[in-house]
Protein backbone atom coordinates (compact mmCIF):
# COMPACT_ATOMS: atom_id res chain seq x y z
CA UNK A 1 0.00 0.00 0.00
CA UNK A 2 2.75 2.39 0.98
CA UNK A 3 4.58 1.86 -2.29
CA UNK A 4 1.56 2.49 -4.48
CA UNK A 5 0.66 5.86 -2.98
CA UNK A 6 2.36 8.54 -5.00
CA UNK A 7 4.77 10.78 -3.20
CA UNK A 8 2.96 13.87 -4.31
CA UNK A 9 -0.32 12.81 -2.79
CA UNK A 10 1.33 12.43 0.61
CA UNK A 11 3.41 15.54 0.28
CA UNK A 12 0.58 17.83 -0.57
CA UNK A 13 -1.28 17.70 2.72
CA UNK A 14 2.04 17.70 4.54
CA UNK A 15 3.03 20.85 2.77
CA UNK A 16 -0.23 22.46 3.75
CA UNK A 17 0.40 21.73 7.38
CA UNK A 18 3.88 23.19 7.03
CA UNK A 19 2.65 26.35 5.40
CA UNK A 20 -0.22 26.75 7.84
CA UNK A 21 0.55 29.55 10.31
CA UNK A 22 1.56 28.41 13.78
CA UNK A 23 -0.92 30.67 15.57
CA UNK A 24 -4.49 29.62 15.00
CA UNK A 25 -6.64 31.94 12.93
CA UNK A 26 -10.16 32.83 14.02
CA UNK A 27 -12.62 30.04 13.53
CA UNK A 28 -14.09 31.36 10.29
CA UNK A 29 -10.63 31.58 8.73
CA UNK A 30 -9.82 28.06 9.87
CA UNK A 31 -12.93 26.71 8.17
CA UNK A 32 -11.93 28.48 4.98
CA UNK A 33 -8.45 26.94 5.03
CA UNK A 34 -9.92 23.54 5.74
CA UNK A 35 -12.31 23.75 2.82
CA UNK A 36 -9.48 24.89 0.58
CA UNK A 37 -7.42 21.86 1.53
CA UNK A 38 -10.37 19.66 0.73
CA UNK A 39 -10.60 21.11 -2.75
CA UNK A 40 -6.90 20.64 -3.39
CA UNK A 41 -6.92 17.07 -2.13
CA UNK A 42 -9.84 16.21 -4.36
CA UNK A 43 -7.84 16.78 -7.58
CA UNK A 44 -4.27 15.61 -7.14
CA UNK A 45 -3.66 15.43 -10.91
CA UNK A 46 -3.48 19.19 -11.24
CA UNK A 47 -0.68 20.05 -13.72
CA UNK A 48 1.89 22.71 -12.94
CA UNK A 49 1.61 25.95 -14.87
CA UNK A 50 4.24 26.48 -17.60
CA UNK A 51 5.53 29.74 -16.16
CA UNK A 52 6.92 27.99 -13.07
CA UNK A 53 10.57 26.88 -13.57
CA UNK A 54 11.14 23.15 -13.81
CA UNK A 55 12.39 21.03 -10.92
CA UNK A 56 15.85 20.66 -12.41
CA UNK A 57 16.31 24.45 -12.32
CA UNK A 58 15.77 24.52 -8.58
CA UNK A 59 18.64 23.46 -6.36
CA UNK A 60 16.40 22.22 -3.58
CA UNK A 61 17.32 18.53 -3.09
CA UNK A 62 13.82 17.57 -2.07
CA UNK A 63 11.27 19.20 -4.36
CA UNK A 64 8.44 20.58 -2.30
CA UNK A 65 6.38 21.62 -5.29
CA UNK A 66 3.60 19.49 -6.60
CA UNK A 67 4.90 17.05 -9.17
CA UNK A 68 3.01 14.43 -11.12
CA UNK A 69 4.56 11.47 -12.86
CA UNK A 70 2.32 10.13 -15.58
CA UNK A 71 3.21 6.51 -14.85
CA UNK A 72 2.25 6.83 -11.15
CA UNK A 73 -1.41 6.06 -10.48
CA UNK A 74 -3.14 8.83 -8.57
CA UNK A 75 -4.27 7.12 -5.37
CA UNK A 76 -5.91 9.19 -2.71
CA UNK A 77 -5.02 9.05 0.95
CA UNK A 78 -7.18 6.89 3.21
CA UNK A 79 -10.39 8.67 4.12
CA UNK A 80 -9.52 8.65 7.83
CA UNK A 81 -6.26 10.48 7.11
CA UNK A 82 -7.91 12.89 4.69
CA UNK A 83 -10.56 13.75 7.24
CA UNK A 84 -7.89 15.11 9.59
CA UNK A 85 -7.57 18.08 7.24
CA UNK A 86 -11.30 18.72 7.28
CA UNK A 87 -13.86 19.74 9.85
CA UNK A 88 -14.71 16.93 12.30
CA UNK A 89 -17.54 14.66 11.22
CA UNK A 90 -20.70 14.45 13.30
CA UNK A 91 -23.38 11.89 13.98
CA UNK A 92 -27.06 12.72 13.65
CA UNK A 93 -29.16 12.84 16.81
CA UNK A 94 -32.56 11.21 16.41
CA UNK A 95 -34.24 12.29 19.62
CA UNK A 96 -32.07 15.13 20.91
CA UNK A 97 -32.05 13.99 24.55
CA UNK A 98 -28.99 15.45 26.25
CA UNK A 99 -26.90 12.80 28.02
CA UNK A 100 -23.61 14.56 28.72
CA UNK A 101 -22.39 18.15 29.03
CA UNK A 102 -18.62 18.45 28.86
CA UNK A 103 -17.11 21.77 29.75
CA UNK A 104 -13.52 22.48 28.76
CA UNK A 105 -11.58 25.34 30.31
CA UNK A 106 -8.23 26.81 29.48
CA UNK A 107 -6.26 30.04 29.52
CA UNK A 108 -5.05 29.55 25.95
CA UNK A 109 -7.30 29.46 22.91
CA UNK A 110 -5.19 27.26 20.56
CA UNK A 111 -4.96 24.42 23.06
CA UNK A 112 -8.66 24.63 23.74
CA UNK A 113 -9.66 24.65 20.08
CA UNK A 114 -7.36 21.73 19.38
CA UNK A 115 -8.74 19.63 22.19
CA UNK A 116 -12.35 20.44 21.27
CA UNK A 117 -11.59 19.21 17.78
CA UNK A 118 -10.07 16.05 19.23
CA UNK A 119 -13.09 15.46 21.49
CA UNK A 120 -15.51 15.87 18.57
CA UNK A 121 -13.58 13.37 16.44
CA UNK A 122 -13.47 10.90 19.31
CA UNK A 123 -17.23 11.29 19.76
CA UNK A 124 -17.81 10.60 16.06
CA UNK A 125 -15.87 7.35 16.14
CA UNK A 126 -17.70 6.27 19.31
CA UNK A 127 -21.00 6.84 17.49
CA UNK A 128 -22.01 9.70 19.76
CA UNK A 129 -23.88 12.69 18.35
CA UNK A 130 -21.89 15.69 19.62
CA UNK A 131 -22.92 19.34 19.51
CA UNK A 132 -20.62 22.28 19.89
CA UNK A 133 -18.15 23.54 20.78
CA UNK A 134 -20.33 26.30 22.23
CA UNK A 135 -18.17 29.21 23.41
CA UNK A 136 -19.34 30.07 26.92
CA UNK A 137 -18.69 33.49 28.49
CA UNK A 138 -15.07 34.18 29.37
CA UNK A 139 -14.16 34.40 33.06
CA UNK A 140 -12.07 37.51 33.53
CA UNK A 141 -10.16 37.97 36.76
CA UNK A 142 -8.26 41.20 37.23
CA UNK A 143 -5.77 42.32 39.84
CA UNK A 144 -4.32 45.77 40.34
CA UNK A 145 -1.09 46.10 42.29
CA UNK A 146 1.10 49.09 43.14
CA UNK A 147 4.31 48.94 41.12
CA UNK A 148 6.48 49.65 44.17
CA UNK A 149 6.18 51.02 47.69
CA UNK A 150 2.94 52.47 48.91
CA UNK A 151 4.10 56.09 48.64
CA UNK A 152 4.09 55.61 44.86
CA UNK A 153 0.50 54.35 44.94
CA UNK A 154 -0.28 56.49 41.90
CA UNK A 155 1.59 54.17 39.53
CA UNK A 156 -0.09 50.78 39.50
CA UNK A 157 -0.13 47.81 37.21
CA UNK A 158 -3.04 45.67 36.02
CA UNK A 159 -2.93 41.93 35.55
CA UNK A 160 -5.63 39.68 34.26
CA UNK A 161 -6.36 36.02 33.76
CA UNK A 162 -8.98 35.07 31.21
CA UNK A 163 -10.44 31.59 31.36
CA UNK A 164 -12.02 30.50 28.08
CA UNK A 165 -14.71 27.87 28.18
CA UNK A 166 -16.21 25.57 25.60
CA UNK A 167 -19.21 23.31 25.97
CA UNK A 168 -19.63 20.05 24.09
CA UNK A 169 -22.97 18.35 24.45
CA UNK A 170 -23.67 14.71 23.68
CA UNK A 171 -27.26 13.86 22.79
CA UNK A 172 -28.80 10.41 22.59
CA UNK A 173 -25.57 8.83 23.77
CA UNK A 174 -25.51 5.38 25.28
CA UNK A 175 -24.46 5.73 28.92
CA UNK A 176 -21.62 3.26 28.52
CA UNK A 177 -20.14 4.84 25.40
CA UNK A 178 -20.36 8.26 27.04
CA UNK A 179 -18.31 6.85 29.90
CA UNK A 180 -15.81 5.44 27.42
CA UNK A 181 -15.60 8.78 25.64
CA UNK A 182 -14.94 10.63 28.92
CA UNK A 183 -12.34 8.08 29.97
CA UNK A 184 -10.64 8.37 26.58
CA UNK A 185 -10.50 12.16 26.88
CA UNK A 186 -9.14 11.85 30.38
CA UNK A 187 -6.49 9.40 29.24
CA UNK A 188 -5.36 11.70 26.45
CA UNK A 189 -5.78 14.88 28.49
CA UNK A 190 -4.02 17.83 26.90
CA UNK A 191 -1.82 20.19 28.90
CA UNK A 192 -3.42 23.29 30.34
CA UNK A 193 -6.99 22.13 29.87
CA UNK A 194 -9.49 21.41 32.61
CA UNK A 195 -12.56 19.29 32.01
CA UNK A 196 -15.77 18.74 33.88
CA UNK A 197 -18.77 16.75 32.80
CA UNK A 198 -22.39 16.48 33.81
CA UNK A 199 -23.82 13.09 32.87
CA UNK A 200 -27.49 12.12 32.75
CA UNK A 201 -28.75 8.58 32.59
CA UNK A 202 -32.16 6.98 32.17
CA UNK A 203 -32.83 3.72 33.98
CA UNK A 204 -35.62 1.49 35.19
CA UNK A 205 -37.72 2.02 38.29
CA UNK A 206 -36.21 0.93 41.60
CA UNK A 207 -32.81 2.54 41.09
CA UNK A 208 -32.53 3.26 44.79
CA UNK A 209 -32.64 -0.37 45.81
CA UNK A 210 -30.16 -1.34 43.14
CA UNK A 211 -27.74 1.36 44.24
CA UNK A 212 -28.14 0.35 47.85
CA UNK A 213 -27.04 -3.16 46.91
CA UNK A 214 -23.96 -1.82 45.19
CA UNK A 215 -23.25 0.70 47.94
CA UNK A 216 -20.99 -1.53 49.98
CA UNK A 217 -18.74 -2.33 47.06
CA UNK A 218 -18.68 1.26 45.81
CA UNK A 219 -17.75 2.66 49.20
CA UNK A 220 -14.08 1.73 48.88
CA UNK A 221 -13.78 3.26 45.43
CA UNK A 222 -15.45 6.46 46.59
CA UNK A 223 -13.27 6.64 49.69
CA UNK A 224 -10.14 6.37 47.56
CA UNK A 225 -11.29 9.28 45.39
CA UNK A 226 -12.53 11.42 48.26
CA UNK A 227 -9.20 11.10 50.02
CA UNK A 228 -7.68 13.23 47.27
CA UNK A 229 -10.27 15.98 47.54
CA UNK A 230 -10.33 18.75 50.11
CA UNK A 231 -13.54 18.79 52.08
CA UNK A 232 -14.88 19.91 55.41
CA UNK A 233 -13.63 17.30 57.79
CA UNK A 234 -15.35 16.93 61.13
CA UNK A 235 -14.30 13.35 61.48
CA UNK A 236 -14.24 11.97 64.98
CA UNK A 237 -16.47 14.67 66.46
CA UNK A 238 -19.20 12.24 67.44
CA UNK A 239 -16.77 9.89 69.16
CA UNK A 240 -15.16 12.87 70.86
CA UNK A 241 -18.52 14.05 72.24
CA UNK A 242 -19.18 10.63 73.70
CA UNK A 243 -15.68 10.45 75.12
CA UNK A 244 -16.02 13.86 76.75
CA UNK A 245 -19.43 13.13 78.26
CA UNK A 246 -18.10 9.91 79.76
CA UNK A 247 -14.92 11.53 81.06
CA UNK A 248 -14.21 12.02 84.76
CA UNK A 249 -14.64 15.75 84.65
CA UNK A 250 -18.14 15.60 83.18
CA UNK A 251 -19.32 12.63 85.22
CA UNK A 252 -18.71 14.33 88.57
CA UNK A 253 -21.23 17.00 87.53
CA UNK A 254 -24.05 14.50 86.92
CA UNK B 1 4.40 28.22 71.19
CA UNK B 2 7.55 26.19 71.02
CA UNK B 3 5.97 23.12 72.64
CA UNK B 4 3.82 22.63 69.54
CA UNK B 5 6.61 23.35 67.10
CA UNK B 6 7.98 20.35 65.22
CA UNK B 7 11.57 19.39 65.97
CA UNK B 8 12.49 19.16 62.32
CA UNK B 9 11.60 21.72 59.66
CA UNK B 10 8.57 20.52 57.76
CA UNK B 11 7.84 23.32 55.32
CA UNK B 12 9.64 24.30 52.17
CA UNK B 13 8.53 27.88 51.64
CA UNK B 14 10.23 31.12 52.58
CA UNK B 15 11.18 30.86 56.27
CA UNK B 16 11.05 33.28 59.12
CA UNK B 17 9.59 33.03 62.60
CA UNK B 18 6.18 34.34 61.52
CA UNK B 19 5.88 31.68 58.84
CA UNK B 20 6.92 28.90 61.23
CA UNK B 21 4.48 30.17 63.86
CA UNK B 22 1.59 30.28 61.40
CA UNK B 23 2.42 26.82 60.12
CA UNK B 24 2.46 25.48 63.67
CA UNK B 25 -0.91 27.08 64.38
CA UNK B 26 -2.41 25.41 61.35
CA UNK B 27 -1.18 22.00 62.42
CA UNK B 28 -2.36 22.44 66.01
CA UNK B 29 -5.77 23.61 64.86
CA UNK B 30 -6.15 20.55 62.63
CA UNK B 31 -5.11 18.28 65.47
CA UNK B 32 -7.58 19.71 68.00
CA UNK B 33 -10.47 20.34 65.65
CA UNK B 34 -12.58 17.31 66.71
CA UNK B 35 -12.26 18.29 70.35
CA UNK B 36 -13.26 21.88 69.69
CA UNK B 37 -16.23 20.79 67.61
CA UNK B 38 -17.31 18.28 70.29
CA UNK B 39 -17.21 20.94 72.99
CA UNK B 40 -19.11 23.39 70.79
CA UNK B 41 -21.70 20.70 70.18
CA UNK B 42 -22.11 20.04 73.91
CA UNK B 43 -22.43 23.77 74.63
CA UNK B 44 -25.17 24.24 72.04
CA UNK B 45 -27.07 21.03 72.84
CA UNK B 46 -30.04 22.15 74.96
CA UNK B 47 -31.02 18.59 75.86
CA UNK B 48 -27.92 18.21 78.02
CA UNK B 49 -27.91 19.36 81.67
CA UNK B 50 -26.87 22.97 82.24
CA UNK B 51 -23.89 21.99 84.38
CA UNK B 52 -22.42 19.82 81.69
CA UNK B 53 -22.78 22.62 79.19
CA UNK B 54 -21.16 25.08 81.57
CA UNK B 55 -18.32 22.64 82.10
CA UNK B 56 -17.85 22.36 78.35
CA UNK B 57 -17.77 26.14 78.08
CA UNK B 58 -15.04 26.24 80.67
CA UNK B 59 -13.04 23.60 78.89
CA UNK B 60 -13.35 25.37 75.59
CA UNK B 61 -12.12 28.65 76.99
CA UNK B 62 -9.23 26.89 78.68
CA UNK B 63 -7.96 25.39 75.42
CA UNK B 64 -4.74 26.81 74.05
CA UNK B 65 -5.07 29.80 71.74
CA UNK B 66 -3.18 27.89 68.99
CA UNK B 67 -6.19 25.60 68.64
CA UNK B 68 -8.39 28.49 67.45
CA UNK B 69 -9.03 28.88 63.73
CA UNK B 70 -8.93 32.67 64.05
CA UNK B 71 -5.22 32.50 64.77
CA UNK B 72 -4.49 31.31 61.26
CA UNK B 73 -3.47 33.99 58.80
CA UNK B 74 -2.53 33.81 55.16
CA UNK B 75 1.16 34.48 54.63
CA UNK B 76 3.17 35.04 51.49
CA UNK B 77 4.86 31.87 50.23
CA UNK B 78 7.85 33.74 48.87
CA UNK B 79 8.31 36.59 51.32
CA UNK B 80 6.49 35.59 54.50
CA UNK B 81 4.56 38.86 54.55
CA UNK B 82 1.28 38.85 56.43
CA UNK B 83 -0.56 41.67 54.67
CA UNK B 84 -1.71 42.25 51.13
CA UNK B 85 -1.87 38.57 50.24
CA UNK B 86 -3.82 37.35 47.21
CA UNK B 87 -5.72 34.25 48.22
CA UNK B 88 -5.69 32.93 44.65
CA UNK B 89 -1.91 32.72 44.62
CA UNK B 90 -0.91 32.89 48.31
CA UNK B 91 1.51 35.63 47.37
CA UNK B 92 1.93 39.19 48.56
CA UNK B 93 1.24 41.91 46.04
CA UNK B 94 4.90 42.57 45.26
CA UNK B 95 5.82 38.91 44.82
CA UNK B 96 2.68 38.39 42.77
CA UNK B 97 3.79 41.16 40.42
CA UNK B 98 7.30 39.72 40.10
CA UNK B 99 6.02 36.22 39.38
CA UNK B 100 3.37 37.47 36.95
CA UNK B 101 5.93 39.49 34.99
CA UNK B 102 8.22 36.48 34.82
CA UNK B 103 5.33 34.38 33.53
CA UNK B 104 5.35 31.88 36.37
CA UNK B 105 1.64 32.18 37.03
CA UNK B 106 -0.33 30.31 34.35
CA UNK B 107 -2.67 32.52 32.37
CA UNK B 108 -1.80 35.75 34.19
CA UNK B 109 -0.70 38.54 31.87
CA UNK B 110 -0.56 42.29 31.77
CA UNK B 111 -4.02 43.66 31.19
CA UNK B 112 -5.04 46.63 29.12
CA UNK B 113 -8.58 47.44 28.25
Amino acid sequence: MATTISRSSILQPLRQTLTRPVARQPRSAFIASASRSKASIAKPNQTTPASVPSDEALTVPFPMRHEVHPEEPAIRLPRSVQSLYLQPLRREANYGVPTCDLQLRSYSVPNLEFFCDFALRAAYYLNLPAFGPVPLPKIKERWTVPKSHFIFKKSQENFERITRRRLIQIRDGHAESVQIWLAFLQKHAYYGIGMKANVWEYSKLGVGKEMEGQGQAMQEVIEDKMKLLGRDKTEGTVQKVQELLESERFRIQG
Amino acid sequence: MSMFRSKKMDIGSFLNIHVIRDHTKRKVYAQFEPERQALRHIIRNTTLPARTRAEAQLQLTQMHCYTRPTQIRGRCLMGGKGRGIFRDFKLSRYNFRMQALEGNLPGVRKASW
